[in-house]
């Protein structure tokens, strides 16, 4: 098909076509980070369309790669930034999954090595999983030297602003041993900061622990479809009447491509117009899985299609 | 091709054949460790190798990727292990070559911030670089309001056991700018040590910062030439009178494949023969040049040279 454009996706929504699209869907899953909220700061906008999509019988979740809150934290952010109700049980962040993941799936018998914060060990703690992370070696000990853990059977490896050499060297040592879990909270590479700052992200972290390692992590949170089954295997979700709003393309786009559900870019985050659709003229067959199949600037352009007095 | 086997490589040689293939050779490039050493212990023979291609007139140079030394480090470490004569202008360590690279190649105008150990840090002052000092303790320092250097032009990543969160942020904000360099001294991913420990390499702490910049660093140490050019460009050294001997199919070998130089695989190091008869076996053309020309159990096999046949 070369020379072919494909004019899927990127459609711009106006607001009867919102209404249309939200008519046939009865669950909506928003991402967080730069799609209802940016930092401290609710997208303007964002806590009505919540309670309006609630309002007219929508199940709402929010799916986010952010493992450094357990959900009890995330319960009170909602409340602060004034989104009015919003349960724990609608809450599926990628640190909450992967002690469901390392409970209910891998089902392990042992303890896990954690590269990651406090919202990471809340969440095995409340899970009942034994780890073992953030600890300090004691001074002069080295990797060559340092005591370790026979009970190891995982390595979870998420977003950590104390990550240090030690940590890393750690990790690789317990997975020389094939047989224990190499896993992932997420791969978002980096994120946004203020004043055109950046910092890496759990991608990053477990590149270097991939690399050292020559090993793949599973990685729980989007774009792979874990998060997607958790909510599945808890609530009657149909895909083809689901809608995923995200605000980056090779997480949350894909993310919602790989469970077969609509998706939509909103663009107060991280991806632009631009890539969307230098993707969708891509003649890369898996560009094509990063393309959204709708655009909008904001969430808040859902309020007229939900504000009107029509029955949705 | 589908379906041919080269039988090119892979060729384990001994006594006769090791003194025809040196005869041939005016230079031969060593890697260091897995090779003429392992830690703190010689590879018995090792020294006496050194010393005998330097009586018979050849050229010895150490190539190595290992940046956690500065060079008048590593003649001590040749004296204490027992090699005799070793001087500073035969080591090529890509700390070393990271700093000709800097001052040389890149010419760059402003600071280098630095993520490695005082190996890199030495090399750099030798050569007059400046870098950002290396903090202590950043107690309270977060991402998020830190300083930043606007004088920082380029970002160098070595091995680093201070590695920690702050510097891999930082080398990520320098990087948003375009303009920034971004040089890695060694692309190895890990590391053995002792009872089957190992440590994580450049290679890992780069891939750290390849992801999180979206950007892919230029890479000083072996497999990239630069470390040859540099030996190349201080010594006259012809690629068809050189033998590059080395442990690591991916980085010596592939290196010795790059210059143009014959390449010799042995096996007190980190790759086994297995591992090489698989890229020999391989269907795809690249790895190839992973197939070293000839195998040796252990360098000391070069001192057979002398015995009678």
């Amino acid at each position: 098909m070369a020379g072919a454009v494909s004019s899927r996706g990127c459609r711009r929504l106006r607001s009867s076509q919102i209404r249309d699209l939200l008519d046939t869907k009865h669950c909506v899953l928003f991402d967080c980070d730069g799609v209802i909220w940016n930092g401290e700061k609710a997208v303007v906008g964002a806590p009505e369309v919540v309670s309006l999509l609630k309002k007219r019988g929508k199940n709402v979740f929010f799916v986010t790669n952010n493992c450094t809150r357990p959900r009890e934290s995330y319960v009170q952010k909602f409340s602060r930034l004034g989104f009015k109700d919003v349960g724990q049980n609608e809450i599926l962040s990628s640190a909450y999954c992967s002690a469901l993941y390392l409970r209910d799936v891998a089902k392990v018998q042992g303890k896990v090595f954690v590269i990651g914060g406090d919202g990471m060990y809340k969440e095995l703690r409340q899970a009942g999983i034994p780890f073992v992370g953030g600890e300090s070696d004691a001074a002069g000990v080295t990797i060559s030297d340092c005591p370790l853990d026979s009970d190891i059977k995982a390595v979870l490896v998420g977003y950590d602003d104390k990550l240090n050499f030690m940590k890393l060297a750690k990790a690789c040592c317990y997975l020389r041993n094939p047989e224990c879990l190499f896993l992932a909270t997420d791969t978002d590479p980096w994120h946004p900061l203020r004043e055109g700052r950046v910092i890496p992200g759990s991608g990053s972290l477990t590149a270097a622990l991939e690399t050292a390692t020559d090993r793949k992590a599973t990685v729980i949170g989007k774009p792979s479809r874990f998060m997607f089954e958790c909510i599945a295997s808890q609530f009657a979700v149909d895909p083809a009447r689901s809608l995923m709003v995200g605000d980056r393309l090779k997480t949350d786009i894909l993310f919602g491509a790989s469970c077969g559900v609509d998706t939509v870019l909103t663009l107060t985050g991280v991806s632009t117009l631009e890539e969307a659709r230098s993707y969708r003229d891509s003649y890369a067959p898996e560009e094509q899985a990063f393309v959204p199949d709708y655009v909008v600037d904001t969430i808040a352009d859902f309020l007229p299609a939900l504000e009107d007095g029509g029955t949705l | 091709m589908a379906g041919a086997v080269t039988s090119k490589g892979c060729q384990k040689i001994r006594g006769s054949q090791i003194k025809e293939l040196l005869d041939a050779k005016r230079n031969v490039l060593f890697d260091c460790d897995g090779v003429i050493w392992n830690g703190e212990t010689a590879v018995p023979g090792a020294p006496e190798v050194v010393s005998l291609l330097k009586q018979q007139g050849k050229n010895v140079f150490f190539v190595t990727n290992n940046c956690t030394r500065p060079r008048e480090n590593y003649v001590q470490k040749f004296s204490r292990l027992g090699f005799n004569d070793v001087a500073q202008e035969e080591i090529f360590s890509s700390a070393y070559c990271s700093a000709v690279y800097l001052r040389d190649v890149a010419k760059v105008q402003g600071k280098v911030f630095v993520i490695g150990g005082s190996g890199v840090y030495n090399e750099l002052r030798d050569a007059g670089v400046p870098f950002v000092e290396e903090e202590t303790d950043t107690a309270g320092g977060s991402i998020y309001d830190c300083p930043l250097d606007s004088e920082v032009k380029a970002v160098l990543v070595g091995y680093d056991e201070k590695f920690n969160f702050l510097k891999l942020a930082k080398a990520c904000c320098y990087l948003r700018n375009a303009d920034c360099l971004f040089l890695a001294t060694d692309p190895d991913p890990w590391h053995p040590l002792r009872g089957g420990r190992v440590t994580p390499g450049s290679g890992s702490l780069t891939a750290a910062l390849e992801t999180a910049t979206d950007r892919k660093a230029t890479v000083i140490g072996k497999p990239s030439r630069f470390m040859f050019e540099c030996i190349a460009s201080q010594f006259g050294v012809d690629p068809a009178q050189s033998l590059m001997v080395g442990d690591r199919l991916e980085t010596d070998i592939l290196f010795g494949t790059n210059c143009g130089l014959d390449t010799m695989l042995t096996l007190t190091g980190v790759s086994k023969m297995e591992e090489a008869e698989g890229y020999k076996d391989s269907d795809t053309p690249e790895k190839k040049d992973f197939v070293p020309d000839y195998v040796v159990d252990t360098i000391a096999d070069f001192l057979q040279i002398e015995e009678e046949d």
